[in-house]
């Protein structure tokens, strides 16, 4: 066996500039899968990640009857003593931060232009609004206190042409089922990177909107941050009573799962035309240099060499050459995905609707499933690839082959 | 010169079966280049044309003086707006061209107040193009004669609570900002599968519409709809020179989010497409200088008949464009008759997917499409780089002694 590694790796090396090329090509094939999967694992990540952080959390508690299609902030679908319910959570060791949400519907006028917004009262100090409290670009962060201020996104500020300071007209739908509307002055402006999300919502102090909008000491839900997600569903069941209903962050972007589903289904395809393309590269080259080899085939049979051996010998060198490809390729696809993972890929407002939330930026993510799966399927093809050129060179007459024709 | 090409394209024929194995494999891999190209527009297509024609159309003609209040959705009656439409239908590119009043506005109930916008249709001819006719779920679609009846989407109705039947307030200021109000019926809810989308588009009969805001007989836009995604630049040019008093502006500047989401996208698609062509060509030149190398000693002979260095490689040159064009030409065929078959019968996803249903907005078979420039494009690549891989080898042996050459084995 070790004999035939020797012989190919000789035959490879006396034509090393094809061998070279043969060899890129395959690597640049692999490289080229690596880099592809890498970024549509980024893409649909970093969309599960920001809508998780920003809008559904890893777990929301909700009264039994509570509808988040509907957002009505009458009393029977509420929380009662929202803070109490949060901090026995919070206690729980799986358990990063529970922090209780009021969401209602509203609209935003400012000069002559209204816009439909999702009003949300949150409880400022939790470490749940991070992301909006980082992503603050002016002005100031809400505190628990404040009974006049707003907190709006940077799209929003924009089209209604609103600075920190500024006052802007709120009309809220209450738990009565009347509205309401109340003057209130912008206290900041934050920007959380996801223009889909930052042009549809307003923050209000949690109190501020229990307050207006007529809850008294309710909230719509208790949203949850895990230490590690896959404890979801045991964490729901250990809070679940009959009063509240769990949501775990997969039943709460099902939209997104459907929409990864559909990008694994393009990614399918996609793969098949770039392993084509390789794998006619890889046939083709193995074709002509089994034909430009014909006379050394012929002294090989001549020699006694059977057919058996003669095909050995010829997949042994793809072997080395697909074992070569592959790992240089292998390497490229890493270093691209790596950097890219670092540097990410801007992309503008991904994203048209607020169930499907995705960062301005895809930030490449290989995993090492994925990449061994597309290493081996890359060199599983490869050999497959060799298979015919070698038989072809295996069944030529020693004779002929001898005289070249 | 001819001489040249004569012999060359002998020489092409010779080596029968090189040619065939080098032409095939060009062949192959630029079939699978178009074939790729073409599923790349299939998908523009089906991820984004139901979007654009939700969101309203691929252009849009409006008065003079609307884009610089555009963000107000102001009620500015266009002039004419038989005269657009004839012009854009007559435009083989057009599906259809139907007046519309735009403006935004409030819905209440019982359950409270949500800013909407209002538009007003001609239903037949919408009916045509947008999702809003095919998904709907209760009650029916909207006709033109309706009066007082509106379309809603899910989203909405689940958040007003109310049914195919019940009553809704339409708010909204008519010109002069004299507020107008009117009950008006749900006849149908539409299920796209987007609520943000749903909650805040609300449709009735443009003759509904030109009542509610006083504007009988007038629209505040022309839409027209494309057969496909990116004819817009030569359909606006087209029309603008007959239509000067309008302005007319497509659905990229009207939508730049979406515009700029799908050109990312499909700048990385490119960038895809391009690593493959750069692999493809590794693989032909890679073919066609082993072609080559393995006649270093023909060239000796033709050295030694006197041909000059030059005129060698000029043979040889000819030989790689020769090969090249049969390879693309194939390739130009095969991947064509691939696009056209997927074209027609489109392709099912339902093979590495679980899921055949998507939402309403992305189809789950692709239709390829036909990508006449992009096979020029890699005809020309295929060619170019079949010469430069035959030329490379041809000069390095041309420039060996002709006795030298002959002793190549």
């Amino acid at each position: 066996m070790i004999h035939y590694v020797k012989l190919a790796y000789r035959n490879l090396g006396r034509h090393r500039r094809r061998s070279i090329l043969s060899g890129l090509a395959l690597a640049l094939g692999t490289a080229l899968l690596l880099f592809i999967a890498a970024f549509f694992e980024g893409e649909m990540r970093s969309a599960m990640e920001t809508t998780i952080r920003l809008n559904t959390g890893h777990l929301q508690l909700q009264d039994a009857d509570y509808d988040p299609d509907k957002l009505s902030v009458a009393w029977e679908y509420l929380i009662e003593k929202p803070e109490q319910v949060a901090a026995q959570i919070q206690t729980l060791d799986a358990v990063a931060v529970a922090a209780p949400r009021l969401i209602a519907n509203g609209i935003v006028s400012a000069g002559d232009e209204a816009v439909g917004v999702q009003i949300i009262g949150i409880a400022p100090e939790s470490k749940a609004n991070d992301p909006y409290r980082d992503g603050l670009v002016e002005g100031q962060f809400l505190t628990a206190e404040d009974r006049d201020g707003i907190l709006i996104g940077y799209p929003l500020a924009n089209s209604l042409g609103l600075k920190p300071g500024d006052r802007l007209s709120l009309l809220v739908n209450t738990a009565n089922g009347s509205v309401d509307e109340q003057v209130f002055t912008v206290r900041g402006i934050f920007s959380t990177g996801t223009t889909a999300y930052d042009k549809g919502v307003v923050f209000l102090s949690l109190a501020k909107a229990q307050v207006f909008s007529g809850a008294g000491d309710r909230a719509s839900l208790i949203f949850i941050l895990l230490n590690d997600r896959e404890q979801a569903e045991a964490v729901a069941a250990a809070i679940r009573t009959p009063a509240y209903q769990v949501k775990t962050w997969r039943q709460m972007n099902e939209l997104l799962v459907l929409v990864n589903d559909f990008s694994n289904a393009y990614l399918a395809v996609i793969n098949l035309i770039v392993l084509g393309v390789t794998a006619t590269v890889i046939v083709n080259t193995l074709l002509m240099s089994v034909f430009e080899r014909t006379r050394e085939i012929g002294i090989l049979a001549a020699i006694g060499m059977k057919r058996r051996q003669i095909i050995a010998l010829f997949l042994t060198e793809a072997a080395l050459l697909a074992l070569g490809g592959v790992a240089f390729g292998g390497a490229l696809g890493w270093a691209l995905s790596a950097y890219f993972g670092e540097v990410g890929f801007y992309f503008g407002d991904l994203g048209m609707s607020a169930q499907m939330l995705m960062q301005d930026r895809i930030y490449t993510v290989l995993t090492l499933e994925a990449a061994i799966n597309l290493i081996l399927t890359a060199f599983v093809i490869t050999l497959l690839a060799a298979l015919y050129p070698a038989r072809m060179a295996a069944r030529m007459e020693p004779v002929e082959a001898l005289r070249g024709k | 010169m001819i001489v040249y090409l004569r012999l060359a394209w002998r020489n092409v024929w010779r080596q029968r079966r090189r040619t065939l194995l080098i032409a095939i494999a060009m062949g192959i891999i630029m079939t699978l280049l178009v074939f790729y190209d073409g599923l790349l527009g299939g998908f523009e297509q089906a991820i984004y044309n139901n979007a654009i024609q939700l969101l309203g159309g691929n252009i849009q003609a409006h008065a003079l003086g609307y884009n610089a209040k555009a963000a107000r959705k102001p009620l500015l009656p266009i002039h004419n707006p038989n005269r657009v439409i004839k012009a854009a239908e007559s435009h083989p590119d057009v599906i259809v061209a139907s007046q519309r009043i735009v403006t935004g506005g409030m819905v209440t109930n019982r359950e409270g107040a949500f800013a909407v916008s209002i538009i007003g249709i001609e239903p037949e001819k919408e009916a045509l193009i947008t999702p809003v006719a095919k998904t709907i779920i209760q009650g029916r679609y909207l006709q033109p004669e309706d009066g007082d009846a509106i379309v809603i989407g899910k989203g909405l109705a689940i958040a007003m609570n109310v049914d195919v039947g019940d009553r809704l307030t339409v708010v909204s200021n008519a010109r002069n900002t004299q507020t107008r109000q009117r009950t008006m019926t749900v006849i149908g809810i539409y299920d796209v599968g987007v609520p943000s989308v749903e909650k805040t588009m609300i449709y009735l009969s443009l003759a509904a519409a030109q009542r509610l805001f006083r504007l009988e007989g007038q629209a505040t836009e022309v839409i027209i709809s494309l057969r496909r995604i990116g004819q817009e630049p030569t359909v606006i040019r087209a029309l603008s020179q007959d239509l000067p008093e309008y302005e007319l502006s497509s659905w990229e500047d009207s939508f730049p989010e979406l515009k700029e989401t799908m050109e990312l996208k499909t700048s990385v698609m490119v960038m895809i497409g391009v690593f493959m062509l750069g692999i493809a060509s590794i693989g032909i030149f890679n073919s066609l200088m082993m072609a080559v190398f393995e006649r270093t000693r023909e060239i000796g002979i033709l050295g030694a008949l006197g041909l000059r260095p030059f005129e060698i490689s000029l043979i040889f040159l000819f030989e790689g464009v020769l090969i090249g064009l049969i390879g693309a030409s194939l390739g130009a065929i095969l991947g064509t008759l691939l696009n056209a078959f997927f074209a027609y019968y489109g392709m099912d996803y339902s093979a590495f997917t679980t899921l055949t249903e998507y939402t309403a907005l992305i189809s789950g078979r692709i239709y390829t499409q036909l990508v006449p420039h992009k096979i020029m494009q890699h005809a020309l690549t295929v060619a170019i780089i079949s010469a430069l891989a035959a030329l490379y080898p041809a000069i390095e042996a041309s420039r060996r002694e002709p006795a030298q050459a002959l002793h190549y084995v």
